[in-house]
């Protein structure tokens, strides 16, 4: 049982790390071949990890509805809403329009939900000048340093603030191309040495919590 | 309680009207203030610009209708562009929730075009797998994508002539909100299978973007609202994104002011209480 649950995973991972990490370098058909059917692979894998989340999340939320939870009731909004969407989606084919008439599923993606998240995505712009408001302040240097840059690359960004302030769009210009690309570079710089380095480990086995924890 | 106090502790639906009304107003009366080309749309444009007609033009709808304000007037104005060109225009989604967002953006566009389905240009849907897709592309498209999002198999459609996979897409510009976007179309896509690539984002990606752009593994950014008017401003046709950059104006200027109010309140009232300290 050790040997299926610890050791079979681990010389899996082993194969199927160097393998891959070996096929970008060689252009050969066959490993070219081995990739495609692996991408293949992922794909198919992908469509089941959305069948399992959405599995999930209705177990989550039965159980919140069955114990009476507080906030049980956004819950029951959740199952109706996806089990109504599930159902015309179903019924339509998937298809949001057939022949130019629009369907029910149609309808509920152009009246529901783009209209929904886009509420959504819109009332932050009244939370971040609030919350810039009321946090914003140059208590440090540091603070000062980056309420001045964010100030100019604001003014910089739009058309009023280049009209009041001419030279606002160069430097926000400069502040983006150089100051931030720089900063940012060596950060992604830090993250793939991070990333190459997890990979090694897991690969060979060092970094085994992938695994769970369960008991051997 | 003092003035200072109460400008510090100001109930937040005064700002909330105040934006509201800096959104609305622009909106209702626009004042129309002239947009500078910055280098990075200016990138996407001329290398579109430079494309021999029936080129093949890839366009990744990467974004949900959450991102819609900004991304969709630059699907807008890339795709007026595109067909304007003649280029072959091949577009899919790589986020579930825009697939029918992104239908509706290339028929739309296609229509007013006027151009023909399958001939012209091609809507090849979503799959699942995010970066595994791209891979799977890059190896053979229509192992990806064995039909369109109309059910048709895309083997049969002639816009896709002599396109096998990734390796044969002249032009790729993906428009992304997050993840997979811009970042995954160049690490797995790009990288691997040596295609020309621009990106367009949303305002708060584009930072992080930058990167790519500065070392040339994209050739142009499209970035946010601005990046959009920018990029109808270039192909003559202003639309949304033009209108809505009044908008983003006033509202810019009205959080620098509030910032800079609140910190000389902030100021005022922390040199008052050093002095009393002092006094005391």
């Amino acid at each position: 049982m050790i040997f299926l649950r610890r050791q079979l995973p681990l010389l899996i991972t082993l194969i199927t790390g160097l393998l891959f990490a070996a096929q970008y370098y060689v252009p050969h058909p066959a490993s070219e071949q081995m990739l495609t059917s692996a991408t293949k692979w992922m794909q198919i894998v992908g469509g089941f990890a959305l069948i399992l989340g959405v599995t999930s999340l209705f177990h989550q939320h039965a159980v919140k509805i069955k114990r009476q939870e507080a906030g049980w009731g956004y819950s029951f909004v959740l199952y109706v809403g996806m089990l109504g969407t599930i159902a015309v989606g179903l019924w339509a084919n998937g298809k949001e329009s057939v022949e130019g008439a629009m369907t029910a599923f149609g309808w509920v993606y152009n009246f529901m939900m783009v209209p929904l998240q886009g509420t959504m995505f819109a009332i932050l712009a009244f939370f971040i000048a609030s919350a810039a408001y009321r946090s914003f302040r140059a208590r440090s240097r540091e603070a000062a340093v980056l309420l001045v840059a964010a100030v100019i690359v604001m003014m910089g960004r739009v058309p009023l603030g280049e009209y009041l302030i001419p030279l606002s769009g160069d430097v926000s210009s400069w502040i983006l191309n150089v100051l931030n690309s720089s900063v940012r570079r060596a950060i992604l710089i830090g993250i793939s040495l991070g990333a190459i380095a997890l990979s090694f480990k897991i690969i060979f086995g060092v970094e085994r919590s992938y695994l769970g924890g369960g008991k051997e | 309680m003092t003035l200072s106090e109460k400008m510090l502790k100001i109930d937040r639906r005064i700002i909330f009207l105040m934006i509201g009304l800096c959104t609305l107003l622009p909106l209702l009366y626009p004042v129309g203030l002239p947009i500078k080309i910055s280098a990075e749309v200016r990138g996407v444009y001329d290398h579109i610009e430079s494309l021999p007609e029936g080129s093949v033009f890839f366009l990744s709808i990467d974004f949900d209708p959450a991102s819609k304000p900004e991304l969709y007037p630059q699907a807008i104005a890339l795709l007026r562009h595109a067909f304007r060109k003649n280029l072959r225009v091949i577009t899919l989604t790589l986020w579930v929730s825009g697939t029918g967002m992104a239908d509706q953006i290339v028929t739309n566009v296609a229509n007013e075009m006027g151009k023909e389905y399958g001939e012209d240009y091609a809507f090849l849907g979503w799959s699942p797998g995010g970066q595994a897709v791209i891979i799977n592309m890059g190896q053979d498209l229509y192992s990806a994508f064995p039909s369109d999002y109309s059910g048709k198999p895309t083997k049969s459609l002639p816009v896709l002539e002599g396109v096998r996979n990734l390796k044969d897409v002249t032009y790729m510009v993906s428009l992304g909100a997050g993840r997979p976007g811009v970042e995954e179309w160049y690490v797995f896509g790009k990288d691997k299978y040596k295609f020309e690539m621009g990106g367009g984002c949303t305002g708060v990606m584009a930072p992080g973007l930058y990167p790519l752009l500065r070392s040339g593994q994209i050739n142009g950014l499209i970035g946010g609202l601005r990046g959009a008017a920018e990029y109808e401003s270039l192909i003559g046709q202003k639309g949304k994104a033009v209108a809505g950059m009044d908008a983003q104006s006033a509202t810019h200027v009205a959080i620098i002011v509030l910032v800079i109010m609140c910190n000389l309140v902030y100021f005022s009232q922390r040199r008052t209480s050093r002095a009393q300290g002092q006094l005391g």
